[in-house]
């Protein structure tokens, strides 16, 4: 059986197995390294044949990629998960942290929602998607503190299925420090992104009803689960 | 802008090590990502333009790919392969999710023509490096069926089950051919270098 399945390495490192093989060699390929070295020597062979193709792309393209990567955000690096201390350290406090998560919500639910800054939105240093969600005439907005002293503003869209944080409030960070952003569904954090330039704020999908979203600091470069205390909670469904 | 041969930046020796651009996209570097997509975007571009064939679709394939790279390249580990290889590698998963998802694909009843290895060389085609010399000259030392069953694969985005009932050979034959094929162009390579 593993003999046979061992040989699908090929198809596997040229995508030509389908969903179904793919994951079951995938499950196999997480048992056996001397395979995931197989796949990623046929990949490099593999991805020498692609090069070999290389075609000019269209004048044009690059800029609409770079303006179009200006707007997302990226991934959190993945930290080592077996055995690494900081991550046993963030197991144990992620309880005490869920509390405090809850307190600063009703906190922001106390403070209520500030109004909305006249000059938050247009000639700022927002990028334009974010501004765009502001902007839309079916906008909610919302205003909140933040635990280390700044503001932080939200908006939501029905219209165009978005919402948006102004982040350009938000007191610099240290060297080697960076705000995170986090969806909180279920007391499970889940990564949405780093805000590496605070200034343009972040426009993201409107996340499903109930789910939090929360800004931490975390070390540069960020963190698989949040190290920190969340300076800020809000629930964009509630915006 | 001035055609003084003077004043036009010469690259180095060295190529931009794909590596080292795609650490400093991890951190943000934008300057770094449009130096990548310089160095990258004529292979990325090429693949897609070849298994989508649509320019227009090739193009969007493009775009995905790089904004896959601007959002992953903190997850890019280089003790795992060459940045290329990941980037190529993300490009044809890419480019075979989209033909897979087209109609056109579900439809196509002419994919028993299979195309000649050395296919046109289009007008604006870059300047091929001397490792695509190897790439076709290693090529050639496959056997026919390793070598379209490869290429069926690769380039049509086929399932090896589709290539098997194309080709009309049993499915482990298929299997073993795939990977025979690229084991072999895999040790022609580096013997190449």
């Amino acid at each position: 059986m593993n003999t046979d399945v061992h040989t699908l390495s090929g198809a596997y490192a040229i995508n030509a197995l389908s969903r179904e093989d793919a994951d079951l060699f995938r499950t196999h390929l997480d048992a056996c390294p001397a395979c995931r070295q197989e796949v990623r020597e046929l990949q490099a062979a593999a991805a020498q044949m692609g090069s070999a193709e290389s075609l000019a792309p269209p004048a044009g393209l690059k800029a609409r990629i770079i303006a179009a990567a200006e707007r997302e955000l990226q991934l959190p690096p993945s930290v080592p998960q077996v055995g690494d201390r900081s991550e046993r350290r963030v197991r144990t406090r992620f309880p005490r942290l869920l509390v405090a998560a809850a307190a600063v919500l009703i906190t922001v639910a106390g403070v209520g929602y500030l109004q909305m800054r006249d000059d938050a939105t247009p000639g700022s240093t927002l990028s334009a998607s974010v501004v765009r969600v502001f902007e839309s005439p079916d906008a909610h907005r919302a205003t909140v503190e933040t635990a280390n002293g700044g503001k932080v503003s939200v908006a939501t869209s029905p219209s165009l299925n978005r919402m948006a944080v102004d982040t350009d409030d938000l007191p610099d960070l240290k060297d080697g420090q960076v705000y995170q952003l986090w969806a909180i569904a279920d007391g499970d954090f889940a990564s949405a992104g780093l805000l590496e330039d605070p200034d343009s704020g972040a426009a993201m999908t409107m996340p499903a009803e109930g789910t939090q979203v929360a800004i931490t600091i975390e070390p540069a470069g960020g963190s698989v689960q949040p190290s920190t205390t969340p300076i800020v909670s809000v629930t964009p469904s509630a915006v | 802008m001035s055609n003084e041969p003077g004043l036009r930046l010469v690259h180095s020796d060295e190529r931009a090590d794909i590596d080292v651009l795609l650490g400093r996209v991890a951190r943000g570097d934008s300057q770094a990502f449009g130096a990548l997509y310089d160095e990258v975007s004529p292979a990325v571009y090429g693949l897609a333009r070849r298994v989508v064939r649509d320019p227009t679709h090739a193009e969007d394939v493009t775009q995905e790919v790089f904004l896959d790279v601007w959002r992953q390249a903190t997850r890019f580990d280089s003790s795992r392969g060459r940045g290329r290889t990941w980037i190529l590698t993300i490009a044809h998963r890419r480019a075979v999710d989209t033909v897979r998802r087209s109609e056109a694909h579900k439809r196509q009843d002419h994919h028993g023509a299979l195309d000649e290895v050395s296919h046109d060389e289009p007008a604006d085609a870059v300047v091929q490096a001397d490792e695509h010399g190897s790439v076709r000259t290693c090529l050639e030392t496959l056997t026919d069926l390793q070598l379209e069953s490869v290429r069926l694969a690769y380039f049509n985005g086929y399932t090896y089950s589709e290539v098997a009932t194309l080709l009309d050979k049993p499915l482990p034959t298929i299997k073993t051919r795939m990977r025979d094929g690229l084991i072999r162009l895999r040790d022609c390579l580096e013997g190449a270098q």
